[in-house]
């Protein structure tokens, strides 16, 4: 049971406080409701970007990181579709220097040509490094335009293409900032070796006064229904061919959510997952396969990819998955292999509870949710999923005509 | 905002890292030394069983990760598939892992699974049976995973530069080649088993939230066995640094170039070791390195740049790693050795100094922050002969090094004339 206390302050910033005595450190975990789904589409890739300019310094402090490393924390941020994620941990008795830099770079940024500059080239490398300098890295480019015709969500956080992000000025960046970056646009929460009573404390000091900011309300445009499937072939310099699938499925910890997520562990959790078994041991079709869901707060994917064995082609190995997929329709999953996937549900939780920062970082995130009670109760809602929930899921996202499929082939010759 | 200014800044303390306390050790009837780090919050367990049994002792590439691959693929008791199955569904985490000096697994469990996970774990060490047909499958997989890496600008580099430093004879530098995927068999891994996985080669370190049976269980399962004493076996082979040191390896169509510059270098047995590392976070070893602060964000050639000191059981080596834009990569290059110097030749000042000495202390207070981590830091040190005096001894390495002992230091280790630079791209 992880107890938690919130409170809210009068400009808006939600904290919540878990204490932790084990650990001598405090976690701070400080999530802003922006991420790349509140881009322009002619502006891809700037909520990231953002992230990296976080750390560029503020008037008052001009160097961000090493006050930090001074007080012996460390820190990092992710961005993705829906959220911007900053994190640190600190021994505790430093916790108030992790307050003052968190609250600064909230209050004001230095909007530096030259910080801009140097931070458009490192994600430019990093878009090169980890997508397009990378085997099969370029592959999600691909995928998420196939499955989304209107949403944001058609553009990976990265960005569309290493352009818009060269194209970032200085006045969009300031506007960008202003109307996300605000304490009624984030929650902060603290995990570790600290009272509640000095948590707050500590955030009306250092938050309490950074004022209230108009953010631009959210209008997305909602992803239609697809009604037909789509296919899409790319070829590329790469070992092997390469299959990725999606299917639109609900938004997250909606209803069908928690099926859908067993369903990836049904197919290919562990050696023991079907698709492995099926298609790597038994037919030889694949060298891996893998399957997840994206977890977004709007309707999100139900993805699934493999490679493949350079014998197998591609419409046998995409055969070969409907085929698993249709027996997930046709029949009820067995009970051991329900007891199976919601077991190692459960101890993949306890395992990440062991953490302070995966529970500062949960924490924000239920909250963001709009249900921080979900880190206590959400394995409930797992046991409570049964196998005809499953087959429904199942029956409703998994079809053709909910498909979109990414035929990655290989055009080199086995040397 | 002058309102800010007007409330300071907050007062940084001392880090403090705290009693680092040692494990308690146990030995089961057959003498295999088991630690115990029992914290912890979670009703969860990790177990590791570790065995002399790396890469080094290989005379074959492939095949000391192969068979730690293959243990779970069959054993007396057990097929493949039921195997996973089971470990899947006690909701285990079950990780195996070959290092260049050691090998062994790694089993997260829930407490209530422990006796039928101890089994399982008896059998897969000591029982497996290395089926032909799956050995078959996994060299086929293993093959496609190899043919993927080899795109990998940062994987050429990476390999050609171990064995630019450890010569393509010895384990520690030779690479693997396409060839070796059929190079193996039952037999051959039958024989490494034989040779390294036993009972005088192994320890156990336990962390987490302990059972409070856990000795009586351990030997139930583990100090039973005993086998005939075997001579100690050693690889013949010697580590031989390469004569060229500049290597570049060409990889038609790629965007960025990886970079290796380094060489060969002191373990954690040599008295400098400990400055050694206080050096390597200054040069490239955190977020604030003179590295990543010149090359990445003040040049933005990279997305990141690290450098490492790493200590292996026959010797040690330094390394600097990078992936920049192809028409950077010279830049880069000179960048590197521009930072080296300037460390040989111009002292460290004072408030460098006590950021990396903090920032030092703090990794140290997150190396023991809960019994996992503190196993594994435990783990590595133990396995140079250390307990975890050898961290204390750290802290207070890190809590005294001055600039001029940081200068000679660069001198000595990172002299120009002796630093390996490989490229790929």
């Amino acid at each position: 049971m992880i107890k938690f206390s919130k409170f809210s302050l009068d400009n808006g910033l939600r904290v919540l406080v878990h204490e932790d005595r084990s650990t001598p450190l405090v976690a701070m975990n400080l999530l802003y409701n922006v991420g790349s789904r509140d881009e322009d589409p002619s502006k891809t890739g700037l909520a990231h970007l953002f992230e990296h300019l976080m750390f560029g310094g503020t008037p008052e402090i001009p160097d961000f990181d090493t006050p930090l490393q001074l007080a012996g924390g460390e820190n990092n941020a992710f961005t993705n579709s829906d959220i911007t994620n900053f994190y640190i941990t600190v021994p505790a008795d430093n916790i108030e220097t992790a307050f003052w830099l968190e609250s600064d770079r909230m209050n004001c940024l230095d909007f530096s040509k030259k910080s801009l500059e140097a931070q458009k080239n490192v994600v430019v490398e990093e878009f090169n490094q980890r997508y397009l300098n990378y085997p099969y890295g370029d592959s999600i480019l691909y995928l998420k335009p196939l499955a989304y015709k209107i949403h944001p969500y058609r553009w990976t956080t990265i960005g569309m293409d290493p352009s818009h992000i060269r194209s970032a000025t200085l006045s969009s960046v300031r506007d960008f900032f202003y109307s996300h970056y605000a304490p009624n646009n984030a929650i902060l929460t603290l995990v570790g070796k600290i009272t509640p009573q000095r948590a707050l404390k500590l955030a009306e000091k250092w938050f309490g006064n950074i004022e209230c900011r108009n953010i631009a309300k959210r209008q997305l445009p909602a992803e239609p229904e697809q009604t037909e499937e789509r296919i899409r072939v790319v070829e590329r310099d790469v070992s092997a061919s390469a299959i990725y699938k999606a299917w639109h499925i609900t938004a997250a910890r909606k209803e069908g959510f928690y099926p859908c997520d067993l369903i990836t562990d049904i197919l290919a959790g562990g050696e023991s997952g079907r698709l492995s078994v099926k298609l790597i041991k038994r037919k030889k079709l694949f060298s891996e396969i893998d399957a997840f869901i994206t977890a977004d707060i709007d309707p999100g994917l139900l993805i699934l990819h493999g490679k493949l064995m350079k014998e197998a082609d591609l419409p046998e190995a995409n055969n070969s998955i409907n085929e698993v997929i249709d027996e997930l329709k046709n029949k009820y999953v067995p009970a051991r292999e329900m007891e199976k996937v919601k077991n190692k549900y459960e101890s993949s939780v306890i395992y990440e509870n062991t953490s302070i920062l995966n529970k500062a970082m949960n924490l924000a995130y239920f909250e963001h949710l709009g249900n921080p009670d979900l880190i206590n109760y959400e394995a409930d809602l797992y046991r409570k999923t049964d196998k005809h929930m499953v087959i429904e899921t199942a029956r409703k996202y998994l079809t053709i005509s909910n498909c979109s499929t990414l035929y990655y082939k290989s055009k080199r010759k086995e040397r | 905002m002058s309102e800010r200014r007007q409330m300071g800044k907050p007062l940084i303390r001392p880090v403090n890292t705290g009693i680092i306390p040692e494990p308690v050790l146990i030995f089961l009837k057959n003498g295999i030394p088991v630690y115990l780090i029992d914290s912890g919050t979670e009703d969860i367990e990790r177990i590791e069983f570790t065995f002399g049994a790396g890469n080094v002792f290989e005379d074959k590439p492939l095949l000391s990760s192969t068979t730690n691959l293959m243990l779970t693929e069959g054993t007396e008791k057990y097929k493949s598939n039921r195997i996973n199955n089971l470990l899947d569904t006690w909701s285990a985490f079950y990780h195996p892992f070959t290092e260049r000096d050691r090998a062994g697994i790694v089993i997260y469990f829930m407490n209530r699974h422990i006796e039928k996970i101890l089994d399982i774990a008896g059998e897969i060490i000591f029982h497996p049976v290395f089926p032909d047909a799956e050995l078959k499958l996994l060299m086929k997989k293993r093959y496609r995973k190899f043919l993927v890496e080899e795109d990998k600008v940062y994987r050429l580099a990476a390999n050609q530069f171990f064995e630019s430093i450890f010569g393509n004879q010895h384990p520690y530098g030779r690479q693997t080649l396409p060839e070796d995927f059929g190079n193996l068999d039952s037999t051959l891994l039958r024989d490494f088993h034989a040779s390294f996985y036993r009972p005088e080669n192994m320890a156990i370190f336990v962390s987490g939230k302990i059972h409070n049976d856990i000795s009586f269980l351990l030997n139930k399962y583990f100090g039973e066995i005993f086998v005939p004493p075997a001579p100690a076996k050693k690889s013949a082979l010697f580590l031989s640094r390469q004569k060229e040191r500049f290597i570049h390896i060409e990889k038609k169509g790629a965007l960025q170039s990886a970079i290796r510059i380094g060489s060969p270098s002191i373990n954690k047995r040599h008295e400098d070791y400990q400055g050694l590392k206080v050096l390597n976070v200054i040069l490239g070893g955190y977020f604030g390195s003179r590295l990543m602060k010149n090359i990445r964000e003040d040049k933005g050639y990279t997305y990141g740049i690290s450098s490492s000191v790493i200590s292996l059981n026959l010797t040690g080596f330094t390394s600097i790693s990078t992936e920049v834009s192809n028409k950077f990569t010279q830049n880069a290059i000179d960048e590197i050795y521009k930072e080296i110097k300037r460390l040989q030749s111009e002292s460290v000042n004072k408030e460098e100094l006590s950021v990396v000495r903090n920032y030092m202390l703090g990794e140290l207070v997150r190396m023991f922050d809960g019994p996992f981590a503190s196993a594994e830091s435990f783990r590595s040190a133990w396995e140079f002969g250390f307990d975890n005096s050898y961290y204390r001894r750290f802290a207070d390495r890190i809590k005294s090094i001055e600039s001029d002992e940081l200068k000679t230091l660069t001198q000595k280790y990172y002299n120009i004339d002796d630093l390996y630079e490989v490229t790929a791209g």
